[in-house]
């Protein structure tokens, strides 16, 4: 398991360090200047060219701005924000997002495996025709259009969310956001684990636990679930970065500092800002990454198999 | 007797022989079976219809439709003056609560005086359109990739996955960042970040094929025959990947539309006054609250269509390996 | 029941004291008009919040840093925290803050101000030596605002050398002692206390900003340091909600009498009207249906207040040969035939909707008024009429001598905008309907950008055409007319005209600048040529619409510097 685990994390460290290697790369080649130059003359804008180390090699460049990260900064904006450091403004938002993000995967994963089994069990009746339409309206909203209609019915029509995301009273106003970024979540693991349940239903082993008298939560328990997990946990990782896209209207729409807003505000807000991109595109693929591989490690860990594998390999 | 030659008479023909033939599933190719089992799962019919639905009218409503997409309508008010026909409740001709008899507006104009009902079928036009091109494209990358790769296997195979790896890593939206970053807005954009992001599925998917379909027998007899790698992957192994290819279409092409309307929604995608099902729902939401009938075409357009697809791509699925609901 | 009457214009014409010369009429004349609400009655206050003031603002902050704060939420927000040595009273006289007295000299190119005893918030007092060092950063600087100072505003002596790279010594700012702060001009500025209101010229405590860390003054309560009304509790850059509490150290505290107050950014229009409904936010912006929706409805339609806001729209037409298709746009036949074809006043009701007035000339409706009559500047609308208006047929006669002048048949646009607001994208969608269809053989394409490539197209000389909206910086007409001189300001029309460019200068340092009657028709002949040269076809002045809660008193609003100020403010 710990050579697993090892190699896991070894794997996940160099993809991550080529992605970074990659966006910088991308970012620097870009043409025209990151930085406002309209008011510059040219000898300002050779000079801050100078200052800003755009004129070395680039590799150069990478290995610079590489120690720089290593030291546990992210440089300062070029345009965002008069060009404070980028750390704090991204640590401040990046708590906001997370936590909204962590409430939202745990109330999909709950909600989604509720519904899933519940289905599952009950399959042909009424109650899984119910799940099958709840999971499959989940698949055909977006997220910040159930958003909207949240905001309007539940602290419009009925004044009892907050109207704006309010950082005071975190956990309150966190619900609606979370309930509509985890809607998409939700519905992907009710479809999974429906079919999965199912699959595992019809196998012999369980007909088998079954004839020798297992029954009822214990039978699930022991034999179903544990084995139809496994393929749902894969649906989550890549859910995870589906958070990321649709935060970014939702904290718009819901006055929340997250990341996503923050990506917003470095393309499209007061000027594109080349290193806030860089950083929140290197903080995504890092929470990406890092969403990959703890998933890989419980898979390890739900199947005992895959490690094994990886044993005699 | 040792060296003994096959004489031609030591050989007959079988023709007059009898040969038992199974005369039940003779005629029943590979596609019409997954036809009949597509085609007896109601949902993938019914999602069938609304798909249809929403084509037949995004492709004729608006040439159709006695307005253009762009046009600023005006109407003549009760007082005989013209005016901008803005904002107004969906108005059918002749019934009681139409404020203009004559004028037929099926899901009332937007805050510009335009024709929603025309809007919204050239929005889906356009928003179709989009997600078609990029996926057909995507669907054309990720099979010759993921069919190169699975084929060559070895060194090709490592250099190819670690690659997929690393830009699979790479969350879209990031990639769609830097596109924004120094691509102009508007439709080059929405399918340039589609092309980016959603070849990758299509060429995992490809390569499990064929890693699996290389095995077999038929490809060795093909190659011993002396065929060329590139005959026996495009004449050989894609005809028999396209099943689940096809089943990934259906499922991106739903992701296309939702990631058109996101573009949309936040700023970077359609440019007015061109619309598409995003830049409608972002018009719609700027007055939400007050306008509501503005917002509900295009979302139900949406759902209709993610609905639709969804079903498709389920019931082909399922009819390509029927498993569980044939049992 | 609740009685509630909005607000009335106020125009004044304050009395100088201590400026000599022909102008001090004039500079005192800044108009803004004071918001007074009255409450009389009863009423359980349902959309109140919890006791708290709760402000809408329309965009983020930009920063917090004086120096490059380029918008009106960062001067707002500002200036709340920071008094400058002058302010606007609620009637929109500009008073003295933090200079207790100051005098001019005769000829009115020396300043000398009299500090009054303040603090700022770490204890520390305010002194002269704090002006001249924010004076000189912001030249050293160079950002967005730094012409201000420069020889097209303020007048502040070398303040364009050191703004090209000068020593910042140089700068015509001294401290004679820790309470005397002296300005030297280049020219007598008639303008120039009311000048003193705008963030740019505010103080920044040199002790406090070495202790900050490099690039990060203002991005933190930590980081900023207020000697004003308020000072923030709660910011990051870029946050939707911003918290400031009562400073009370600030040296007129007394007349503050509310705790505190926050900010949240709201961007859509709508969001901001629900918020107003159920009570999040007393004072909200709204415009276009949303102003509709309020007018029809009697109760809501009571809390209703609209302040001309004095931003001009406005289309630019660049002139640049080569960076529009055939250099078209340089034929003036094509300009005025696109601006005689577009219907300003059913732009305005159908939709900008939200009071916004159209206008046919150069500077705005309701602004600038003249200090001897009082009229305002642009009062009669129809006085080029001749060259912008609304006339189908003459604008398809310009059209057809641009075509043989050009020998083409059809042009095709690009019109830029930036798509920050909803409005902008209704107005631009309005004109491309109308231009389209009143000028067969013109195509105009709409190309929507985020605000800062936005700016950056337009001050690179880099579009055909621009949707432009301008606000005063200074009440006179100049803030509006020296933008397009050759030196220009920084949207390059890329036009050059010698009569206008010696209209201006003789009216800001010439000869005229001392005759005001003089200087007034002046200023009407240099609009005369750029409008029958069509350099710009004119709009709509736009309007602020605002919802207030009754319970909210004492909102001061106007038109130039700060937006909104709120020392004044009292809940109920």
């Amino acid at each position: 398991m710990t050579k697993y685990i090892t190699k896991r994390i070894l794997m996940s460290v160099l993809t991550l360090f080529a992605i970074i290697f990659v966006l910088f790369v991308l970012i620097r080649i870009m043409p025209g200047d990151p930085f406002p130059v309209e008011r510059m003359s040219a000898e300002m804008i050779l000079q801050k060219r100078e200052e800003l180390g755009l004129n070395k090699p680039i590799l150069v460049q990478f290995a610079d701005y590489f120690s720089m990260l290593m030291s546990g900064s992210f440089g300062n904006g070029t345009s965002l924000y008069n060009g404070a450091p980028i750390k704090p403004i991204l640590t401040a938002c990046l708590i906001n997002s997370f936590k909204i993000g962590v409430l939202s995967i745990m109330l999909g994963t709950i909600v989604g495996l509720t519904i899933g089994i519940v289905a599952a069990l009950n399959r042909g009746k009424f109650l899984d025709g119910f799940c099958t339409v709840v999971s499959i309206l989940g698949v055909c909203i977006p997220s910040y259009v159930f958003m909207i209609f949240l905001q309007y019915f539940f602290s419009y029509k009925i004044p009892f969310f907050p109207y704006f995301f309010d950082p005071s009273k975190f956990l309150f106003s966190a619900i609606m956001p979370a309930m509509s970024l985890s809607l998409f979540a939700t519905s992907t693991i009710a479809r999974f684990t429906r079919n999965e349940m199912i699959e595992v239903l019809n196998s012999d082993y369980v007909k088998l636990a079954e004839s020798k008298g297992l029954y009822g939560f214990e039978l699930i328990r022991k034999h179903v679930f544990r084995n139809a997990l496994i393929p749902i946990v894969t649906v989550i990782a890549p859910l995870v970065v589906d958070l990321l896209t649709g935060a970014m209207v939702i904290e718009k729409i819901y006055g929340i500092n997250g990341v996503g807003k923050l990506m917003v505000d470095a393309i499209a807000g007061q000027g594109v800002d080349y290193n806030y991109v860089l950083a929140l595109g290197i903080v995504f693929s890092a929470l990406y990454i890092g969403a990959m591989l703890v998933l890989d490690i419980l898979y390890g860990i739900i199947d005992p198999r895959i490690r094994l594998a990886t044993k005699e390999g | 007797m040792e060296n003994y030659t096959p004489q031609s008479e030591d050989f007959e023909f079988i023709t007059d022989r009898d040969i038992t033939v199974d005369k039940n599933f003779a005629s029943q190719g590979y596609w019409k079976g997954v036809a009949i089992h597509f085609f007896r799962n109601r949902f993938a019919v019914v999602g069938l219809i609304l798909v249809a639905a929403i084509i037949i009218f995004a492709v004729f409503a608006p040439i159709v439709s006695s307005y253009g997409y762009q046009e600023i309508i005006s109407v003549t008010d009760s007082a005989g003056k013209e005016i901008t026909a803005k904002s107004l409740y969906p108005q059918i001709a002749g019934s009681a609560q139409n404020l203009f008899s004559d004028r037929t507006f099926i899901f009332g104009t937007d805050d510009m005086g335009r024709d929603l009902w025309t809007r919204t079928w050239q929005g889906a036009r356009v928003s179709l359109i989009i997600a078609f091109v990029a996926i057909f494209i995507d669907m054309l990358i990720g099979m010759s990739y993921g069919l190169i790769s699975g084929f060559f296997g070895g060194m090709v195979d490592n250099i190819l996955q670690r690659f997929i790896e690393i830009a699979g890593s790479i969350p879209t939206l990031v990639i769609i960042s830097i596109l924004a970053i120094f691509m102009d807005k508007g439709i080059g954009l929405v399918i340039a970040s589609l092309l980016i992001t959603e070849w990758i599925p299509m060429s995992k998917i490809a390569r499990a094929e064929c890693l699996k379909i290389k095995e077999r027998e038929y490809v060795l007899a093909s190659r011993t025959l002396g065929a060329g790698s590139f005959h026996i992957i495009f004449k050989q192994i894609l005809p028999n990947t396209i099943g689940p290819i096809i089943t990934q279409v259906m499922f991106s092409i739903p992701v296309a539309i939702f990631t058109e309307a996101f573009l949309s929604f936040v700023g970077v995608g359609i440019v007015l006054p061109q619309c598409s099902i995003g830049s409608l729902i972002e018009a719609g939401f700027n007055n939400v609250t007050i306008l509501p009938y503005q917002i509900l075409p295009p979302i139900c357009v949406l759902a209709i269509l993610m609905l639709g697809f969804n079903l498709i791509g389920d019931g082909f699925r399922e009819a390509l390996a029927p498993k569980l609901e044939d049992m | 029941m609740k009685k509630f009457f909005s607000g009335q214009w106020k125009v004044v014409s304050g009395k100088g004291s201590g400026v000599s010369g022909k102008w001090k009429i004039f500079f005192l004349a800044l108009f803004t008009f004071h918001l007074s609400l009255f409450m009389t009655g009863c009423g359980g206050s349902d959309s109140a919040g919890d006791g708290k003031l709760s402000v809408m603002l329309g965009s983020n902050v930009v920063s917090l840093d004086s120096a490059q704060a380029t918008d009106s939420a960062s001067f707002e927000v500002i200036a709340d925290c920071i008094d400058g040595l002058m302010q606007l009273d609620s009637e929109g006289k500009v008073i003295p803050a933090l200079a207790e007295s100051y005098d001019v000299s005769e000829d009115g190119k020396t300043y000398t101000f009299k500090l009054r005893d303040a603090k700022w918030a770490n204890g520390d007092d305010v002194t002269a030596e704090d002006f001249v060092f924010a004076w000189r950063r912001h030249c050293q600087k160079a950002e967005e605002y730094s012409y201000i100072m420069g020889n097209t505003v303020a007048c502040v002596k070398n303040a364009d050398a050191v703004i090209k790279g000068d020593d910042p010594k140089n700068l015509g700012v001294s401290a004679p002692d820790n309470k005397t702060f002296v300005v030297e001009l280049d020219a007598p500025v008639p303008f120039f206390l009311s000048l003193m209101c705008f963030p740019t010229f505010y103080p920044i405590n040199e002790k406090f900003y070495n202790t900050v860390d490099s690039g990060s003054y203002g991005t933190s309560p930590e980081t900023f340091l207020s000697n004003g009304a308020f000072a923030l509790t709660s910011y990051i850059p870029g946050t939707a909600n911003i918290q400031l509490k009562k400073n009370d150290s600030y040296w007129n505290a007394a007349q503050v009498s509310i705790d505190g107050f926050q900010y949240q950014v709201v961007s859509s229009s709508d969001n901001a009207l629900t918020s107003f409904k159920n009570g999040t936010l007393n004072v909200v912006s709204i415009n276009g249906n949303q102003v509709e929706h309020v007018k029809k409805d009697a109760e809501l339609s009571k809390n209703l207040n609209s302040f001309p806001s004095g931003y001009l729209y406005y289309i630019s037409f660049n002139q640049d040969a080569k960076n529009h298709h055939a250099g078209a746009l340089a034929n003036v036949n094509l300009r005025l035939a696109i601006s005689n074809a577009i219907d300003r006043e059913s732009l305005v009701d159908n939709f900008v909707m939200s009071g916004a007035k159209a206008t046919y000339t150069a500077v705005p409706v309701e602004f600038a008024p003249n200090a001897k009559t009082g009229k305002f500047f642009a009062e009669n609308q129809k006085q080029f009429a001749d060259y912008v208006g609304f006339n189908v047929d003459k604008a398809q006669g310009f059209l057809k001598a641009a075509k043989s002048e050009l020998g083409k048949e059809s042009f095709e646009l690009n019109l830029i905008y930036s798509n920050d607001g909803d409005s902008a994208a209704k107005v631009v969608q309005a004109v491309k309907s109308q231009v389209e269809e009143n000028l067969p053989g013109v195509i105009v394409n709409l190309q929507p950008m985020p605000k800062a490539e936005y700016l950056s197209n337009i001050t690179s000389n880099n579009y055909d055409i621009a949707l432009v909206d301008w606000a005063p910086d200074y009440n006179d007409p100049m803030t509006f007319l020296t933008l397009w001189t050759t030196e220009g300001c920084e949207i390059a029309e890329h036009w050059s005209n010698a009569d206008y460019d010696k209209i201006i200068t003789d009216c800001s340092t010439g000869d005229l600048a001392a005759d005001y009657d003089a200087r007034w028709d002046a200023m009407y002949n240099a609009e005369k040529i750029l409008l029958e040269n069509a350099v710009i076809a004119p709009l709509y002045t736009n309007a602020n619409t605002v919802l207030i809660s009754p319970n909210v008193t004492g909102i001061d609003f106007h038109s130039v510097c700060i937006d909104r100020v709120y020392k004044n403010v009292k809940l109920q």
